[in-house]
């Protein structure tokens, strides 16, 4: 055995440490706070581990350059799962900010919470880099496995239960189906990692059970990113789940399951297009369209938001659903999907932030409740502005580039596939404005409900650990918008690899 | 013995573990029937590690991984279940109705 | 390698399978259809325990015996908990699926995906022999799970640790805890 390369597991072990930490912290301080605080320091020096990979080649104490396989190509840390890994720590780090304020308005188990966090942070990233089904299920196992628990936070809440309930029943069923794929392309591939079963795959490709393989596969992640027709349980769960952990579900659990869609895809099936991406043009074309359909009449914003998060999963799938074309350019659309899923975690992670901090305080989550908006917290109805004209698309937000690099990605691929699912995202992209606008004339146009004291609402304060997070996402957002070759480099940079597999 | 006798096998615990999922009104024999599914896939797996004679044992050792993955969810479902049953009395999940839209 | 229905039937090993096979398949069918809450988990046992079955004949050894012990010894008894602290309705007949309007697809859909796999699998697989094998060495499994796979061995911990603390802080009872 060579001996490990532990640079390369230093987030990993962070993490790990991180997790185990944050447990024993709660058990010895009285201070809730302090778990917190211990998550977020292991959080961030993790990310600073992170960089030191992504910076390898700039750093002197670094030796090692270029990608780095371990156990025989089954872990590997390169641009994709750097980019990634980073993501899914960013996203940790303002959940937990935005947990801070809401856990204590109510009790919960705190220092539970943010194990489970932590816990789910790590599986995402284990999943960035694992380039073999096994290790990929099994970290993909602790990012559901803690979501299912975390639904259920608000114990004496009837939602909170039932929202639970349905997320176990539908993600243990997903995993039974992804699981029996991945036993029948292993049975014809004869291997688990990707890159192996790259290499088998246009061996067995014309064989019907490969086939019925992977679309068990597609089905299997297809819950996991909640995209129609596999979306029923979404807005449950969203509005049943407390409001930090649906932020974390719409953004790191979905974002764990594009993980795995990338993976299997673009690793271990990059040969077979004509078979995944048929599919997943219908997938994307359907989320798109009934993600926002479905929005439109949406009262409850979280409900809304969750219809929208289908819709934007919907773009997400778009570049995939271009690949069905012959002699498409995979890194291109490969870079347009992380991209797209980048720019997205960072504004859907602040619009929940001001989402929750406006609900807890009218104390309804329903679109009539938050009228007038504007005239007692005039901060909060800019960033919520922000926030959702992003979402939308509208520059200069980092919205925009991120529906720019997915129709350039699709009108590339220079075939029908592309053209025709660009078509049918143009029309969603302006279908969309009307939700996301609707939001934003009650909170500006329309009067205060009667009922709702104005000087009350006028004097809540917003906790400092959730101001940290909506001025962290808003700056990301404005950044990105303003300079969105940040983001290009990032999509580039993860789809680096996919360059020199020479498709 | 053919590979095929124990794929069928495998088959079919899966379709009756699906059938459970779909028609089963109690949490906990819903949990069962994914139980089954996944035996079916263990089935899978170690026929194929044999058939292919895997150097790596890479279905064996998925297995065992499956095994305890099944164990987890066991208690997340359990865990669940005690708490719903607390507050509501009731275990069947038909009863989940409140949110609609 | 290929057989025949009547070559099927010579081979010892073959009867020894159907006698495992039969009674999984029949435990699994009433562990989705049985009206009993507590028999239909205790089939589920019968059913797993066939899959053991199973594995010790592809000499999965270690596999078996962990499929004994992990799911017939503690999984089960988690289910049984389960039942009985949630006072489903023990030892009796009730009605525990849903009416024949949920049945009838749901046996459709399942028929269709049996009948598709199964065409499938034949397309692929044919009636191809399982070639002679020597039963998996314990040892071998065990080294590679801490060289090859110590990544999702050590992860596996953590999906348990998870899973332990979690279900601890969701199913206690709590009294001062309202929402």
């Amino acid at each position: 055995m060579d001996a490990i390369d532990y640079h390369a597991l230093l987030p990993e072990i962070i993490l790990a440490v991180t997790v185990l930490a944050t447990l024993l912290v709660d058990l010895f301080t009285s201070r809730k706070s302090f778990a917190a605080i211990t998550a977020m320091i292991g959080m961030f020096a993790s990310f600073v581990a992170i960089l030191t990979l992504a910076f390898c080649d700039n750093l002197t104490f670094c030796t090692s350059t270029g990608d780095r396989v371990l156990f025989g190509g089954s872990f590997v840390v390169d641009g994709y799962a750097i980019v990634l890994q980073g993501l899914f720590i960013f996203a940790g780090f303002i959940v937990v900010l935005m947990s801070v304020g809401y856990l204590e308005t109510d009790r919960y188990y705190e220092g539970e919470f943010y194990f489970l966090i932590v816990s789910a942070v790590l599986g995402a990233a284990v999943m960035a880099s694992s380039r073999d089904f096994i290790s990929m299920i099994v970290a993909l196992e602790i990012v559901s496995g803690s979501g299912f628990l975390l639904a259920g936070w608000r114990k004496g809440d009837a939602r909170s239960n039932e929202a639970s309930l349905k997320f176990f029943i539908i993600g243990v069923l997903a995993l039974a189906l992804l699981l029996f794929g991945v036993s029948l392309i292993y049975g014809l591939t004869g291997t688990q990692v990707f890159s192996e079963i790259a290499a088998a795959s246009s061996s067995v490709e014309d064989i019907a059970l490969f086939n019925l393989g992977a679309i068990f596969v597609l089905l299997g992640f297809g819950f996991k990113v909640s995209a129609v027709p596999f979306h029923f349980w979404t807005p449950d769960v969203y509005e049943g789940s407390p409001p930090p952990v649906t932020a974390w579900l719409s953004v790191g659990s979905k974002g764990a399951g594009f993980v795995g869609l990338l993976s299997v895809c673009y690793l271990a099936l990059p040969s077979v297009t004509e078979i995944w991406g048929p599919v997943l043009w219908l997938v994307a074309a359907l989320s798109m369209t009934i993600g926002n359909i479905v929005a439109i009449k949406q009262t409850n914003v979280i409900r809304l938001l969750g219809y929208s998060s289908i819709a934007q999963a919907g773009f997400m799938l778009a570049p995939f659903g271009a690949a069905a074309a012959t002699g498409a350019d995979l890194s291109q659309t490969f870079s347009a999907t992380v991209t797209y899923l980048v720019i997205y975690a960072v504004m859907n992670l602040g619009a929940f932030a001001v989402v929750i901090i406006v609900g807890t305080r009218v104390g309804s989550y329903e679109l009539e409740r938050w009228s007038g908006l504007n005239t007692w917290a005039p901060g909060l109805a800019l960033s919520l502005a922000a926030f959702f004209m992003s979402l939308a698309g509208i520059p200069p937000l980092a919205g925009w580039f991120a529906k720019f690099v997915m129709f350039s990605a699709t009108i590339g691929v220079g075939s029908w596939w592309g053209y025709s699912i660009a078509i049918v995202a143009a029309l969603n992209a302006v279908i969309a404005l009307v939700y996301y606008l609707k939001v934003l004339k009650s909170a500006f146009f329309d009067t205060v409900p009667a009922d709702l004291d104005v000087a009350t609402l006028e004097a809540g304060t917003v906790p400092g650990p959730t101001s940290f997070a909506i001025g962290l996402t808003a700056a990301a957002v404005l950044v990105l918008g303003i300079f969105p070759g940040l983001a290009a480099n990032l999509g580039d940079f993860s789809s680096d690899f996919l360059a020199t597999l020479g498709l | 013995m053919t590979l095929i006798q124990f794929l069928i096998v495998a088959t079919a615990l899966f379709s009756f573990g699906l059938y459970g999922v779909i028609t089963r009104k109690n949490a906990v024999l819903v949990l069962a029937s994914v139980e089954l599914m996944l035996a079916a896939v263990n089935i899978n797996l170690v026929a194929f590690d044999v058939y292919l004679d895997d150097p790596l044992n890479s279905g064996q050792i998925f297995t065992l991984f499956t095994i305890a993955l099944a164990a987890a969810e066991v208690g997340i479902g359990i865990a669940i279940i005690l708490m719903i049953y607390r507050n509501r009395q009731s275990a069947d999940v038909d009863d989940l109705d409140l949110m609609k839209g | 390698m290929t057989v025949t229905i009547s070559e099927f039937f010579k081979e010892s090993a073959n009867w020894a399978f159907l006698a495992i096979a039969v009674p999984t398949l029949f435990a699994g069918w009433r562990t989705v259809t049985s009206n009993n809450i507590v028999r239909a988990v205790l089939y589920l046992v019968v059913s797993l325990g066939g899959t053991a079955g199973l594995f010790f004949m592809l000499g999965a050894e270690f596999v078996g015996w962990t499929v004994v012990l992990v799911y017939i010894g503690a999984v089960i008894i988690l289910f049984l908990i389960g039942i009985m602290i949630t006072r489903a309705p023990l030892g009796q007949e009730a009605d525990l699926s849903h009416a024949m309007n949920v049945k009838a697809p749901a046996a459709l859909l399942s028929t269709v995906v049996f009948g598709v796999i199964t065409w499938a699998m034949i397309d692929a697989f044919g009636n191809n022999m399982i070639p002679p094998f020597e039963p998996t060495a314990t040892s071998d499994l065990s080294l590679l799970l801490f060289d090859r796979f110590v990544i999702p061995f050590e992860v596996v911990s953590f999906v348990l640790l998870a899973a332990l603390i979690g279900g601890i802080a969701i199913a206690r009872q709590d009294e001062e805890v309202v929402s």
